[in-house]
């Protein structure tokens, strides 16, 4: 090899390593010894000894209607608010991008809701829509309509929990998609305008298409962590009634932080990674294919 | 050079505060936990200001938010860390701690200080399997909360005899109790009967506790509330329980609207800001309607024991017991904070030492008084002061307060609350049964039979021998021969 | 033209409705932060002076400590998050930077074999001996780190993963559920304190895990900001012989400045919001703010004027992030191509 390729691998050496070794060194051990513990029973109240089970734990989880339920509850609730955080927060950005007036105040409290730190924004969620003190509530029966059990019913919960969601992250997608619209080359854009060519048209030829890389790793980012979903759960409805709200953290939450189960947890752990990376593979397989036709 | 003059002026009189370190903890630096501020913490930390001074040692008081402080404790102690000296914990949690908590001193458990606890704290709450492990720093147990301007007011009190037959007083039964929910439910002047926790995750199954008490707590077979203490079988299914869990469910109706989702911490500024006529709840209803309740509120505050009943369940003989006077089983709801120390917190002696002083009477009867410090009455000095009170409730209100929460501790059939090890795997089962229960999505019966099952099949797989001789001490039978 | 105008309407209605919508809680955490218990308990009030008369006893007691000691959450907040933020984007902007240039090839087999010595390898450790678990983790990786390596190097059969592949995998260290990973990882920092390194309750501790933790997202989303930045200019500083470190430094980086500043904030929003790991990995030393936030949610009951005091308190400081980065990225100033 030349000594400019040998200089190129040691770069390229140089640049990565880093990052993924610390990412290593960290997340090993706990892929150790969540493996481990999860082929044992093993539980710290009341203190049993560890005992070999094999995949004891995994069929338990498996075969549990919970667990299934709160896969549909978590992807419910995480695709549904994906989708509108993304149409949202991309029509936001569009806004931001061509400076309607007032964007320098949009700017700043567009993306405070993305600041606030989830149990928060449960709280004040919790405080908001109260049943009896608070201002929703309070809006309702001002335009007539009967009390609405938001919190106690399963369908009007989730749409509390997906908007509750969408409020706290379309920030996060409006402040990448802004900041991927401005990377963008004006020439193209020049050139569009002066071939008249309907704003419509750009849009949907030029920069939905640009964008297309970043949109997939913006929505990617959003499911994935929406899937994660535990703290607005946790403060308002707990997961009830029943377990109609409990997503698959709150599920693991309880099992491995209030029960110690954490053989059963960590067998759920990994099950929840391969129902996530599923998904995830699915939708990255999908994305592919829709960047090839707009390209 | 001021700073140089001071300091060396200081000095012998530094000498001289050194001296009267006793017993001498210089250099030692407590690290004392439990959940945020100000309910209990606020305590730890005047009765630190006290020890510090008394013995050199330091207190450092670190909060947690409560839900997550039961796996923060549990992580450290099974990890050995040393993180903590001294914890402020949950009497349900000490099945699950006391194999890491070391036992109290005898020279704690001995003379006047040792006897002037409530014999009900001493010999069943601070004790796991025959040893002391923790120490009571404050007495809790559910009771009704009761409003002065609407049962003293004349004109309430004609209107309710007219329509029910017998004076309005504080209900002495759940049917007394339903009624006066039912005659103070007027939504269109914004009040409501009554205010109960019911959402899964509020804490509402220690109110479905205080309800099933009255009716499955027999004076003649004890500790058969929860389980059958020579099987183990869960009771928790039987007519007395159902007939709890269908009242629970029908004063809904007296409650105001979005109930379901109430949890303990709602059912409070409902009281004290006027929306309920009563409710039930720990001693904070109270406190709070007297120090933050409105104008009106001044003086209003009455304190009643649970009503109880006249008919209670016999799990032996599939009967109900008729009793000719109500039988009252007041509910010990979650205990009481209880302070331990971990095991491998590597300075035992100061910290038994700083938890002798958060109890003593001198602290703790100032503590009780002080608003906001969580830590309701244990002692039996605590009950015979009534002008400490002076600062929060009137005369009238204190005499109330005191005289429920004493006549709770004293009455023969008080009902001591669930304390199993894996605490929180019984009662998960059991919010959410009871949640489907309560939103109609289930029948009672069945929730309750579902409930049993779960319960009996937990039982078995942590050793049904175990769980009965741990529950057997925890309603205090001596162990089965 | 006409239609540029009605589109222009529609963002404008759009925008304000949205601004409806996001500003309308923190409104209302602002005034509820000033309300007295009764005008919180008696039903929702709106408009301060009108409905109620507003008091600052909430923020007393809360700086005076009652409610948790505030002053030390911030400060630990503030130190933590900046440091590991710079980090992690740095770090991460690298390795997403030598993914958009540079081609890695894994072959799959030296990736199991990784794996396979690890995993195995401890488990082993820990049954057959005594060695304590920081050892036996060391071993194993100083072991199976160089043997991938070299395996990697010989021509193997089987499957070559790609960059793609390498990215996913930095993604994929966000899926896993952090119950499990808070527990192993407070029982890896308790073990190190037994042998002498104490990483519970310190600074070095939580910077580690939260530099780890921004890593995934600093390499996805540097990732698609660096593939824009176009490659000519680059390549006329290559043929005038400038190291790529120092085209990494002084171009690269300058022109995805938006990029940047986006995953900067996105990742600090990230560590400063953090709640499990801050809860099991600190104890009196370092807290960091959403430990105190959750603390307010008390059993005592939902004082929802402490609430509104904690929830200001916290996002104050990154009010103040939002607001300087925000100005950066006016549009069109910083966008693309600096010829």
């Amino acid at each position: 090899m030349t000594s400019a390729a040998h200089q190129q691998d040691r770069v390229k050496h140089l640049f990565i390593w880093p990052a993924v070794l610390i990412v290593l060194v960290v997340s090993l051990f706990p892929l150790i010894y969540a493996l481990t513990v999860s082929f044992q029973t093993v539980r710290i109240v009341p203190p049993t000894p560890p005992r070999f089970v094999g995949l004891a734990n995994y069929a338990e989880i498996a075969g549990s209607a919970r667990f299934w339920g709160a896969i549909w509850t978590t992807a419910l609730i995480t695709f549904l608010s994906v989708a509108l955080q993304y149409a949202l927060g991309f029509m936001l950005a569009l806004a931001l991008h061509h400076n309607v007036p007032g964007t320098a105040l949009y700017r700043v409290t567009f993306l405070l809701p993305m600041f606030l730190a989830p149990v928060g924004v449960a709280l004040i969620a919790r405080m908001i829509f109260h049943p009896y003190l608070g201002p929703v509530n309070d809006a309702m029966a001002g335009l007539g309509f009967a009390y609405v059990p938001f919190l106690t019913e399963k369908w009007p919960a989730i749409m509390v929990l997906a908007l509750i969601d969408i409020w706290q992250w379309t920030p996060f997608v409006t402040l990448l998609m802004l900041a991927g619209l401005q990377g963008l080359p004006q020439e193209v854009f020049e050139a569009a305008r002066v071939d008249n060519i309907s704003a419509w048209r750009r849009f949907w030829g030029i920069t939905f298409p640009m964008l297309l890389p970043l949109s997939v790793a913006v929505i990617f980012i959003r499911l994935i962590e929406g899937f994660k979903i535990i703290d607005t759960v946790f403060v308002l409805t707990g997961g009830g009634p029943g377990t109609a709200t409990e997503t698959l953290t709150l599920f693991a939450y309880n099992e491995g932080f209030k029960k110690f189960n954490l053989g059963l947890t960590s067998a759920l752990s990994f099950l929840f990674l391969i129902v996530v990376i599923v998904f995830g593979t699915v939708y990255l397989a999908a994305a592919q294919r829709v960047t090839r036709r707009f390209a | 050079m001021k700073k140089l003059l001071l300091t060396a002026a200081l000095l012998p009189l530094g000498g001289m505060a050194a001296a009267q370190c006793a017993p001498d903890f210089t250099g030692v630096t407590l690290n004392v936990s439990t959940n945020t501020g100000p309910a209990i913490a606020s305590a730890l930390s005047a009765a630190a200001e006290v020890w510090e001074k008394k013995t050199c040692g330091e207190v450092n008081v670190i909060e947690f938010p409560f839900g997550e402080l039961y796996p923060k404790f549990l992580t450290a102690m099974s990890q050995g860390t040393g993180d903590f000296d001294v914890l402020g914990f949950v009497p349900a949690w000490l099945p699950d701690f006391a194999p890491f908590l070391s036992t109290m001193p005898a020279t704690l458990q001995d003379g006047s200080n040792w006897e002037d606890i409530h014999p009900t704290y001493r010999e069943r709450l601070m004790v796991w399997d025959g040893e002391v492990k923790s120490a009571t720093m404050d007495g809790d147990m559910h009771m009704l909360n009761l409003r002065a301007d609407l049962l003293d007011n004349p004109e309430e009190q004609a209107a309710f005899e007219a329509k029910y037959g017998y004076p309005l007083a504080a209900p002495v039964t759940w049917a007394q109790y339903r009624d006066q929910a039912e005659f103070f439910t007027r939504p269109d002047q914004r009040m409501y009967g009554t205010a109960e926790a019911y959402r899964r995750g509020g804490q509402q199954f220690w109110y479905f506790f205080s309800h099933a008490a009255s009716y499955t707590n027999n004076p003649n077979h004890p500790g058969s509330m929860f389980f059958d203490p020579e099987t183990m079988d869960a009771q928790i299914n039987n007519a007395g329980w159902l007939r709890a869990l269908e009242e629970y469910k029908a004063f809904l109706a007296f409650n105001p609207p979005g109930a379901l989702n109430n949890g303990s911490g709602d059912v409070r500024p409902l009281y004290a800001g006027g929306t309920v006529a009563m409710n039930v709840d720990w001693a904070d209803s109270g406190i709070l309607r007297a120090t933050e309740g409105s104008e009106g509120a001044k003086g209003t505050v009455r304190t009643a024991m649970l009503p109880g009943s006249e008919e209670i369940w016999n799990h032996k003989t599939g009967q109900w017991d008729k009793f000719p006077e109500v039988v009252h089983s007041p509910f010990l709801a979650f205990g009481g904070w209880q302070l331990g120390v971990p095991g491998d917190s590597k300075n035992q002696e100061a910290a038994w030492d700083f938890v002798s002083t958060v109890v003593s009477p001198e602290v703790s009867g100032k503590a009780i008084v002080t608003a906001n410090s969580g830590v309701n009455p244990y002692r039996f000095s605590h009950y015979d002061n009534l002008e400490n009170w002076g600062s929060v409730f009137t005369p009238e209100e204190a005499a109330s307060y005191l005289g429920a929460q004493r006549a709770s501790l004293d009455a023969p059939n008080v009902a001591l609350d669930l304390r199993l090890p894996g605490f929180f795997s019984y009662t998960e089962v059991l919010e959410i049964e009871l949640s489907k229960a309560l939103a109609g999505e289930v029948e009672p019966q069945a929730a309750l039979d579902t409930i049993a099952a779960e319960w009996n099949k937990l039982t078995d797989e942590f050793g049904r021998d175990k769980q009965l001789a741990a529950y057997r001490a925890s309603v205090g039978l001596p162990p089965l021969q | 033209m006409t239609e540029n105008r009605s589109l222009r309407h529609i963002g404008l209605i759009l925008c304000l409705l949205w601004l409806l919508l996001a500003a309308f809680p923190l409104y209302w955490v602002l005034i509820t932060a000033f309300k007295p218990p009764l005008a919180v308990s008696q039903g929702p009030t709106y408009i301060p002076f009108v409905d109620y008369q507003p008091t600052l006893q909430a923020f007393r007691d809360a700086f005076a400590g009652l409610r948790g000691d505030f002053t030390g959450p911030i400060v630990s907040s503030i130190l933590i998050s900046i440091t590991s933020t710079a980090l992690s984007v740095f770090l991460g902007t690298m390795a997403a930077y030598a993914l958009v240039r540079f081609n890695y090839r894994i072959r799959l087999v030296s990736g199991l074999a990784f794996a396979t010595i690890s995993i195995g390898g401890f488990v082993l450790l820990d049954i057959f001996t005594d060695l304590r678990v920081p050892y036996a983790l060391g071993l194993v990786l100083v072991t199976a780190l160089p043997v991938a390596i070299w395996l990697n190097g010989r021509a193997l059969p089987g499957p070559v993963m790609g960059n793609d592949d390498v990215t996913f995998w930095f993604v994929s260290q966000r899926i896993f559920p952090p119950i499990v990973s808070a527990f192993a990882i407070y029982l890896l920092f308790a073990e190190m304190g037994k042998i002498g390194l104490p990483l519970l309750d310190t600074f070095g501790g939580m910077v580690i895990v939260y530099t780890a933790f921004g890593l995934p997202f600093a390499v996805w989303l540097m990732r698609d900001f660096l593939s824009t930045v176009p490659l000519e200019v680059e390549e006329a500083a290559m043929v005038d012989n400038i190291g790529r470190v120092r085209i990494f430094l002084q171009i690269v980086l300058p022109m995805a400045t938006p990029g940047l500043i986006a995953t900067s904030m996105i990742v600090l929003a990230f560590v400063w919001n953090e709640f499990l790991f801050a809860l099991l990995l600190t104890t009196g030393d370092w807290q960091t703010l959403p430990i105190l936030l959750a603390g307010q949610n008390s059993s005592r009951g939902d004082e929802w004027w402490a609430i509104s005091v904690a929830a200001l308190i916290s996002i104050a400081p990154m009010v103040v992030v939002s607001t300087i980065l925000g100005r950066m990225m006016r549009s069109g100033l910083l966008s693309g191509s600096i010829k």
